[in-house]
């Protein structure tokens, strides 16, 4: 009977606490679907006086309505004050929660990208998961561009760069990665490349990060020999050219990639180390066009080896590229810590050590299988 | 008036009792001096016929005392005792001073027929009528033991329903028949009419919306809870036997998970758990992300979602609220009606629902997808007082939701939670086996392990007989 009084008297205790609950409510913290300008692509660009210059993609949700999207553009002095002037222009409360992509542009980029990646961090209504891309030429241009029969030019770059990144052929950055690497000590950040060729937006290649700002790029082409030395994949394939056979190329198409990263440091002296990665590939040939008949265990063996040296060569021009920017993209930087004490490594500027580093790069390729046709 | 004269029963007194009772029947034999007094519709014809009608035809009046003193008739000295009697279905016979009762009680009710609540695939399909007896019968037919026991109570100062409590010794914990038995004597009432009204009265936190008490109309799922150490209590006139102590994720089981190969039950019953989830949260959901958390939608649903709220001119909360509460109508309805006008009401729901509310800008779509899949899901629990107060606490959540958004559902979820364990039936946890936590019992609870595994009887009966069956390697 006890505990029932105890019942019946929380019961009333609700029913009196409720009521004035819903009339108070939260309304300054609705966030009502239908009433918001979604922003889903943003891009930044250098204007002039070291202002920005913000241009936001929001998508017009009135199914009557032929624009799908509207874009708010403003130049400012940072990236908050823009959004403030945004809601300005549009009866949309603008928010960036529903941020899928942030487009740099090259001028921003050169510049350095560290104080708006983190104001970007800072809202917790962003998502770690927003795609770090770099424009080559003027991001608000592209944006603002219309690729036919893509009606939001916003999302066609952001499902062109998903797509492509499942493959490896460019890194996937996102806020989060950027960041950690720009906060890591011993690696530099990266990012893919967009540029703009008429009718299409394109893939450039990634752009290679020195701290925060832009220093090189590697062309699109080459994208996954650098993925493969940057990191484990378990996806990609690569298109080959082993030279002249016979009066035309021989092109090996090697696909279904599978590859295991390691790296191995040797210290030589003081502020002297030899590196070696070693890029352990597996895959199926779905091309050859040489004129080796496949099924032979000899040829295949051979053909293994000239793929290597491929990459090899490859990676080997790359690896002496970044050394000369000074771009520790690699994550060299990373395993030479690792093998040294903290006291070493702080006592150690890595940024000076880094161009004088020796960097062997090995790869060593398995043909999974050859195809089923012979 | 002296309490002897009144206490001895004579047919003057009697039939002074059932004054103005239009339906007592009385009829005289002169040539016997016997007269005999009943209520013709509880008093099976056949039997009239067979045990009095035909002897007092045969015998001449010395050889009625001969008769009398067959086992059947009882001589009853106590008036109050002849209209108790005559009132249960006895014929009453006065000779001379002497007064007999013949219980001739004949069933009122329609035969046994399938189970309307509660219905399965395969497996027995017969259901408890209202008559008690029938339904023992039942019971009895299936449990061909002595140990079968059957205590006999009266509940209610006019309607004098006869409750009985089945358990079997050995089995069954006595502290709980003891106890059950307690709280049935301590009713204090005019009238019950059904199981589910003595559950509200002998449960153990009456203010809840939760049933603390399983019950079913189907004599085998009585029966798999006697066998497994609950009691059952069967109420006269009433098809629905209670079954006790019960546990919450008892509500979720269906007769039909043992009937059907293991791993189906197991996938019937995980769905059922799904459905419980889906039931409470879903529309809810709705409310939190289109009205706090944006962020929450996935890039592909981002356009769906806000071009169907385009139109609409209420909040979400209020919206959800609007459909929910049209659902319930519809559904109330349809309970209500006939079958033949409930058909009607479908499909008048149905578009109004799925087609003009949408049109009309009323509603957005993808809500009624939601407020749908909620009701369908809540349709899934087997045991409809589950399921009716799951609908109920889903309309708290909702408004919680609207409050506070994904906070708000959070808060209603750990509310529901703390209530659930703050429950007990017949004073052991509502919760088992989560708390305490019984990992042994969670193969029949959560999932529907092969019999061979199916070894102890579930640890809320506390059951000092616990092993159920042995393994043979």
């Amino acid at each position: 009977m006890h505990r029932q009084n105890y019942c019946m008297a929380r019961l009333f205790l609700i029913l009196l606490l409720l009521p004035p609950l819903l009339l108070t409510g939260c309304k300054s913290d609705e966030r009502i679907l239908e009433k918001l300008g979604l922003v889903q692509t943003a891009s930044y660009d250098l204007a002039e006086n070291n202002r920005i210059k913000v241009t936001s993609c929001v998508p017009v949700i009135d199914p009557n309505s032929s624009v799908r999207r509207e874009l708010l553009s403003t130049v400012s002095d940072s990236i908050k004050e823009a959004g403030i002037m945004f809601s300005r222009q549009t009866d949309l409360t603008v928010v960036s929660g529903q941020l899928r992509d942030a487009l740099f542009g090259l001028k921003l980029a050169k510049a350095g990208l560290g104080d708006y990646i983190d104001t970007l961090l800072r809202d917790p209504s962003i998502a770690l998961g927003v795609k770090v891309t770099i424009i080559n030429g003027d991001a608000g241009e592209i944006l603002a561009k219309e690729y036919k029969p893509h009606t939001d030019t916003g999302r066609y770059i952001n499902h062109l760069l998903e797509k492509e990144a499942a493959g490896n052929s460019i890194p996937n950055t996102t806020l989060y990665e950027f960041s950690r690497d720009y906060n890591d000590d011993g690696i530099d950040p990266v990012a893919p490349i967009v540029r703009d060729s008429g009718d299409k937006a394109v893939i450039d290649g990634i752009a290679l990060f020195q701290e925060d700002r832009y220093r090189m790029k590697i062309p699109a082409q080459d994208g996954i020999f650098f993925g493969l030395f940057r990191d484990d994949l378990r996806q990609g394939e690569v298109a080959l050219h082993l030279g002249e056979e016979a009066g035309r190329p021989a092109v090996v198409m090697f696909s279904s990639l599978l590859n295991s990263r390691k790296v191995k440091v040797h210290r030589l002296g003081a502020d002297r180390f030899k590196v070696e990665l070693l890029a352990n590939i597996q895959g199926s040939v779905l091309e050859y066009t040489g004129h080796h008949s496949l099924n032979k265990a000899g040829i295949r063996q051979q053909l293994e080896r000239d793929i290597a040296d491929v990459i090899m060569a490859k990676a080997k021009e790359m690896v002496l590229q970044m050394q000369q920017h000074n771009v520790d993209s690699l994550g060299i930087g990373i395993q030479v810590r690792n093998s040294l004490s903290y006291k070493e490594w702080n006592q150690m500027n890595w940024r000076e050590v880094y161009p004088q580093v020796e960097i062997a790069c090995k790869a060593k390729v398995t043909i999974k299988d050859y195809g089923k046709y012979m | 008036m002296e309490p002897d004269t009144q206490n001895i029963p004579t047919l003057r007194h009697i039939l002074n009792e059932f004054d103005q009772c239009a339906d007592l029947s009385h009829r005289r034999f002169p040539e016997l001096s016997a007269d005999i007094v009943y209520f013709p519709h509880t008093v099976d014809n056949n039997l009239l016929i067979q045990e009095i009608l035909r002897p007092f035809d045969r015998l001449q009046a010395d050889g009625l005392d001969k008769l009398f003193l067959q086992s059947q008739f009882v001589e009853t000295r106590e008036s109050k005792a002849v209209v108790v009697g005559i009132l249960e279905g006895c014929v009453a016979v006065f000779h001379g001073e002497a007064v007999y009762l013949l219980d001739a009680y004949g069933q009122e009710g329609r035969s046994v027929q399938q189970s309307e609540t509660e219905t399965v695939i395969a497996g027995p399909h017969d259901a408890f009528v209202e008559s008690a007896p029938t339904n023992l019968s039942l019971i009895r037919r299936r449990i061909k033991s002595s140990h079968l026991k059957i205590i006999q109570c009266e509940i209610g100062e006019i309607s004098k329903t006869t409750v009985y409590i089945l358990y079997i010794k050995d089995i069954a914990n006595l502290k709980y028949v003891r106890d059950l038995q307690n709280r049935i004597n301590r009713i204090e009432t005019d009238a019950i009419n059904d199981g589910g009204t003595l559950t509200q009265f002998i449960e153990d936190m009456p203010n809840s919306v939760f049933p603390q008490f399983l019950t079913t109309e189907r004599p085998d799922v009585a029966v798999s809870k006697l066998a497994a150490g609950r009691i059952i209590t069967i109420v006269d006139n009433s098809p629905t036997a209670i079954s006790a102590p019960s546990s919450f994720f008892e509500f979720f089981s269906s007769p039909d998970d043992y009937y059907q190969r293991w791993a189906l039950g197991t996938g019937l019953r995980l769905l059922r758990f799904l459905a419980l989830v889906i039931t409470i949260s879903f529309t809810a959901m709705y409310v939190s992300v289109t009205t706090f958390h944006y962020e929450m939608i996935p890039e592909a649903l981002l356009r769906t979602l806000a071009e169907s709220r385009n139109r609409v001119p209420f909040p979400p909360v209020y919206e959800a609220l609007l459909m929910e509460i049209m659902i319930e109508l519809l559904r109330e309805a349809g309970a209500r009606l006939p079958t033949k006008i409930g058909q009607t009401i479908g499909i008048v729901g149905g578009i109004v629902i799925g087609q003009a509310a949408v049109q009309a800008g009323l509603t957005s779509n993808v809500l009624i997808i939601a407020v749908a899949s909620s009701a369908i899901a809540s349709f899934v629990i087997p045991s409809y007082m589950m399921s009716a107060s799951i609908r109920l606490i889903r309309f708290g959540i909702i408004i919680l939701t609207g409050i506070w958004g994904n906070i708000g559902l959070v808060m209603g979820i750990a509310l529901i939670v703390i209530h659930l364990s703050n429950l007990t039936s017949l004073g052991s946890s509502y919760l088992t086996p989560i708390a305490p936590m019984k990992t042994g019992d969670w193969k029949d609870v959560f999932i529907r392990a092969p019999f061979s595994k199916l070894n102890s009887r579930p640890s809320q009966s506390k059951t000092m007989n616990s092993i159920r069956q042995k393994n043979k390697k």
